[in-house]
């Protein structure tokens, strides 16, 4: 039995400690807006927070997060409403929208580590996470965005 | 003429390098005293460099500020970044790919619990160096993270994450030597005498 | 029949009382509609609930392109409700939503266009007519909106749910009056996605995601040498591992390939994979197992030779004299891809007894349901009737998801299992077993006259065969339309043309990408352009232009592309500009590249894209550039990246660590510019594509003097 706590909620579960962390978020809890796309930490569409950071659930086995804190995309906001998200909804981001989740939690640490990012530095954070559908300029847009939407939060 | 200009050189930077290493002669009590001796010493360096020189201690070694990947040495996917402390930046720090064991199978991530670069403020660039920069380069304290001699044979010769180049799970080609072989020539290019080679040696 | 269709007074369960369903025919397989009230095949698009639900249903499924707010917002406009007053239901094949429940070749739009509005307009009538009814008043003192009818004069309302009974006792008008666009409140508007909140907070259900009680899971090992088949197989060191239940054959069919795979079915994804990995299995290689992609090419090199089957062949252009000084040729190669959906393939597959419930993300319902070349149910055994689709959000489509292979295959395996069975490809399934985007060679020919004009222009394709693959009666005596798509098409004046394909064996399945044939015969005809131009001496625009006397689309295309990309701006040294654009069956676009070049790395560094996209009309402008985008960020892929080879008879690459696709540090700035100003009316989703990697290269060449004629090519230049 390993006990993980998954958006602030604690789990007990039963399960292979070598199972990775995706599978058993997914499969086992039903969270599924973490995803799967390719189980080699190549494409970030796993991509959770584990102690707030953001880990490839795909390759990060189910023992790793044996006492820890994890965030997935469920439990990035309370109501879809983190300053990431609603600048995503508001610039039309996603196509298919299968990475999203993915690029949501890293672009969180990015955000929360520098609150205003540069060019390079969204580059530099946001190039683990592949999307298809060829989203990357909008995702730009909208991560400096979030940060003038973090920042009149801030404010007000 | 030439090369009698090139070994004066050679010597004199020797022999500087010798002479700090007698700051620490406490340790080699109970050891057989080796005779120092360049051309064994550099010998025995140069058998060291072709294993730093290897992709699985290079490419973590980088002369830029993003690891290396492959054999080929390319610069590692998806862009990655040394950060400040060597472990990545934001979103793309080591441990979110990196375990502390190498995952199973082909091109999955290797895996090590330090898994990671040189921190910017030391960063130890193997990749481009020749066998005297990176020999001159391992013996400062301030480019090697402070460490006197033994503590840089310790390191080549006990750290974990040295050690892993020596697992690097399925796919990924060894050093050119045993890791006890490795050990054993950085303690020899040492004791006798820590020499660097010549300018020119490749 | 037609009382349905006049009357629409359906009583559905789980509707609030009245409920009303306005829908639209669909005649034979042209699906042109002309008169909504007489119509005989009805497809209810509209449900209207007394209680003033209003239902819209998008028989398109959505994989990105934005069909879940395009389809209902070309009837919502005309029906006078917002998006956020409805709504959206994806259809899953039901046959009363018609037999074109499905999305490919950037057809949605262009071909439902006035059908949608249609419906939209007959049903607004109705609810005009119900309410003039009610309040005894002429109807021309009446309007919709907001899902609601006023009286002008007095300003009182009904809603449209108040006026569902009366609604439904009248009669559609056959021809409907449409909107003036200029009053229009959505289309040509920005609007928002309903899907995209669904998408930010994880709760957008793909097919993947899909989880029933009792559920199993399996992965499937197929043959690593593509053609193989099963010899035998011994599972049990396989079902000694921890949640494995049971290991089972099953077959998957891919155009006319029958594949046979062994399935582990477990508990959890997991076990099911740790499952597979124990399997014992002899495949019969014989044949495939020398089969190399290098060789391949030299084939293909060598195939070029023969003269192939004439595609199409205007003017006389035998006679055309022809000498070293006066003609350029050049041979174009292109390698094989792989779609990399984000999603990997998968399904759900639940049978009872003769009875199928299927659960995946697909881009053809209809065909899940039966009918079409890809009719699942004849395949896998079912009578259609008895097989029930549930359509998920598709997490990338690209062309792979036309293909039901995958899920013929979990019905495969779910005959076998009592249970729900989730099928799962890996990633490496995914990359290694096709059907992949088969390479196109391009040999091509251009002749000037003494007065220096282009008089001949040929463009032969050697390549293995679409249609060959997808059906066993091709007749390989015949050009494959596909493999010559738009080389005949371009609005080029050249006097003589001739285009002409050769067909080389293949035994690997191949598949419709983004954009078909013509993300690969796109590069080699505009680059080719692009060297007649060299040749002529002449700017590749001014050039291209002297070939549009007459006006055309292409024509106007490029006089806007001319405009926004700043063409005759003046450019530094090592700096260049590309053009290209491609008409073809989907659709046109025009773009322009600029570019870099860095002697010191030796590398070109791409500066800025411009594209211009003709579409007539435009549903969601802002959707039509994000998906422009996207397929310059997929063209880019595909001219850059490796491609899919063979060594072995085995599929080389498997992952995204050796079939690499394009990342955020990669990314080009690029501006999209919409057209629509009327015609024709043409699609979003592909045809950002073919223009830009001919661009691309052109570019380069404008700025290293290198010519390129090989894809993938490198930006370092050697």
């Amino acid at each position: 039995m390993i006990t993980v706590t998954v958006n602030g909620q604690r789990h007990d579960i039963d399960a292979d400690p070598n199972m990775p962390l995706l599978w058993a978020i997914r499969d086992i809890l039903g969270l599924t807006g973490t995803k799967y796309g390719c189980g080699a930490a190549q494409c970030g569409a796993c991509t959770v927070h584990l102690n707030g950071e953001s880990i490839r659930s795909c390759c990060t086995k189910l023992s790793r997060a044996a006492g820890q804190q994890i965030i997935t995309i469920e439990g990035l906001s309370a109501n879809n409403n983190h300053p990431l998200q609603l600048a995503w909804n508001e610039m039309n981001v996603p196509q298919c929208g299968y990475c999203q989740s993915g690029q949501l939690m890293s672009a969180a640490v990015l955000l929360r580590e520098n609150p205003n990012p540069t060019d390079q530095d969204i580059d530099d954070a946001m190039s683990g996470n592949i999307c298809r559908c060829g989203t990357y300029q909008r995702i730009r847009a909208a991560i400096h965005r979030a940060a003038d939407l973090a920042r009149e939060g801030a404010k007000s | 003429m030439k090369k009698l200009i090139f070994l004066s050189i050679m010597l004199a930077i020797t022999s500087i390098v010798a002479l700090s290493f007698k700051a620490e002669p406490a340790k080699k009590k109970n050891r057989v005293t080796v005779v120092k001796d360049s051309i064994g010493s550099v010998k025995a360096f140069m058998s060291v460099y072709k294993v730093l020189m290897s992709p699985r201690c290079m490419n973590c070694h980088p002369a830029g500020d993003q690891p290396l990947q492959g054999d080929d040495n390319h610069i590692h996917t998806m862009s990655v970044k040394r950060g400040v402390d060597g472990h990545g930046v934001y979103s793309m720090r080591c441990s979110n790919c990196h375990q502390a064991e190498n995952d199973p199978g082909v091109h999955l991530p290797p895996g090590n619990p330090k898994w990671g670069l040189p921190p910017a403020n030391m960063r130890m660039v193997f990749q481009g160096r020749t066998p005297r920069e990176l020999a001159l380069q391992l013996l400062d304290p301030k480019q090697n993270g402070g460490r006197t001699k033994a503590q840089l044979i310790d390191h080549m010769a006990n750290d974990g994450l040295v050690g892993w180049a020596w697992h690097p799970g399925i796919g990924r080609t060894l050093p050119p030597m045993t890791r006890a072989a490795f050990a054993a020539q950085v303690r020899l290019w040492i004791a006798k005498g820590a020499y660097a080679p010549g300018a020119k040696a490749k | 029949m037609s009382d349905i269709s006049r009357r629409h007074f359906i009583k559905t369960t789980g509707t609030a009382g009245v409920a009303l369903w306005l829908g639209i025919s669909a005649k034979g397989s042209t699906r042109k509609v002309t008169d909504v009230a007489t119509a005989k095949n009805f497809n209810p698009l509209i449900l209207v609930e007394s209680n003033g639900n209003i239902t819209i249903y998008n028989t398109k499924p959505e994989m990105g392109q934005g069909t879940f707010q395009s389809m209902p917002a070309m009837i919502a406009e005309e029906f006078e409700v917002s998006l956020d007053q409805i709504t959206i239901k994806n259809t899953n094949g039901e046959k009363e939503f018609g037999d074109r429940q499905r999305a490919g070749g950037s057809s949605s739009i262009r071909t439902t266009y006035n059908d949608m509005r249609k419906i939209g307009a007959a049903a607004k009538a109705v609810f005009i007519s119900a309410a003039a009814k009610h309040w005894q008043v002429d109807e021309s003192t009446c309007y919709a909106e907001n899902s609601k009818v006023i009286h002008k004069p007095s300003n009182k309302s009904l809603t449209y749910g108040e006026l569902v009974e009366e609604a439904s006792k009248i009669e559609l008008p056959k021809e409907p009056k449409l909107k003036d666009p200029k009053d229009f409140k959505i289309l040509g508007k920005v609007s928002k996605r309903p899907d995209i909140p669904l998408k930010t907070s994880g709760k957008a259900v793909f097919g993947i995601d899909v989880i029933l009680p009792d559920m199993l899971y399996a992965s499937v090992e197929r043959c690593p040498v593509l053609g193989g088949t099963l010899k035998s197989f011994d599972a049990s060191e396989a079902l000694k591992m921890p949640g494995v239940e049971m290991v089972v054959e099953t077959e998957r069919i891919v155009g006319k390939y029958h594949f046979t795979g062994v399935a582990v079915v477990a508990n959890s994804y997991w076990n099911a994979l740790e499952g597979r990995k124990k399997l014992k299995i002899q495949w019969d290689t014989a044949g495939h197992e020398t089969f190399n992609s290098n060789e391949y090419e030299n084939n293909l090199r060598k195939l070029a030779s023969q003269e192939g089957v004439i595609d199409k062949n205007t003017g006389a252009i035998d006679t055309v004299k022809t000498s070293p000084q006066n003609t350029v040729e050049a041979f174009y190669e292109t390698p094989m891809i792989a779609h990399h959906t984000m999603e990997p393939m998968n399904c759900i597959a639940h049978v009872q007894g003769d009875k199928a419930e299927v659960w995946t993300s697909t881009q053809v319902p209809s065909s899940i349901v039966g009918g079409g070349s890809n009719d699942v149910p004849k395949l896998a055994g079912f009578a259609p009737e008895n097989v029930k689709l549930h359509s998920m959000f598709i997490g990338g489509g690209f062309g792979r998801r036309l293909y039901p292979d995958y899920v013929i295959e979990a019905l495969n395996v779910a005959k076998q299992v009592s249970k729900p069975v989730k099928v799962i490809w890996s990633r490496e399934d995914t990359t290694t077993q096709g059907p992949f985007r088969p390479m196109t060679f391009s040999q091509l020919s251009g002749t000037f006259s003494d007065d220096g004009k282009l008089v001949a222009f040929k463009h032969k394709v050697i390549s293995p065969s679409y249609q060959e693959s997808v059906r066993k009666d091709f007749d390989k005596t015949k050009v494959d339309g596909t493999m010559v798509e738009g080389i005949g098409e371009q609005d080029y004046e050249i006097p003589n043309i001739k285009t002409s394909y050769v067909r080389a064996d293949y035994h690997v399945p191949v598949a419709a990408w983004r954009s078909v044939t013509s993300s690969t015969l796109a590069f080699a005809h505009e680059c080719f352009i692009d060297e007649l131009a060299v040749k002529a001496g002449k700017d590749p625009l001014d050039f291209r232009m002297e070939l549009l006397s007459q006006p055309s689309d292409t024509k106007r295309i490029f006089q806007k592309l001319r405009e926004l990309s700043g063409w005759d701006e003046p450019l530094p040294k090592n700096k260049g500009r590309g053009v290209a654009q491609w008409k073809f069956f989907a659709g046109q676009c025009a773009q322009a590249v600029e570019v870099s070049y860095d002697p010191a790395l030796k590398t070109v560094k791409i500066d800025k894209v411009t594209a211009v996209i003709d579409l007539g009309e435009v549903v969601n402008p802002d959707n039509v550039k994000n998906q422009t985008e996207g397929a310059v960020v997929m063209a880019l892929t595909a001219a850059i990246k490796p491609g899919i080879t063979f060594k072995d008879g085995k599929v080389v690459e498997s992952n995204f660590y050796d079939n690499p696709v394009l990342r955020m540090n990669e990314m080009p700035v690029v501006n999209v510019h919409v057209l629509a100003e009327g015609g024709k009316i043409k699609g979003v989703g592909e045809p950002g594509l073919p223009p830009f990697a001919p661009a691309l290269a052109n570019a380069i060449f404008a700025a290293t003097g290198k010519r390129i004629r090989k894809m993938p090519f490198d930006l370092k230049i050697s």
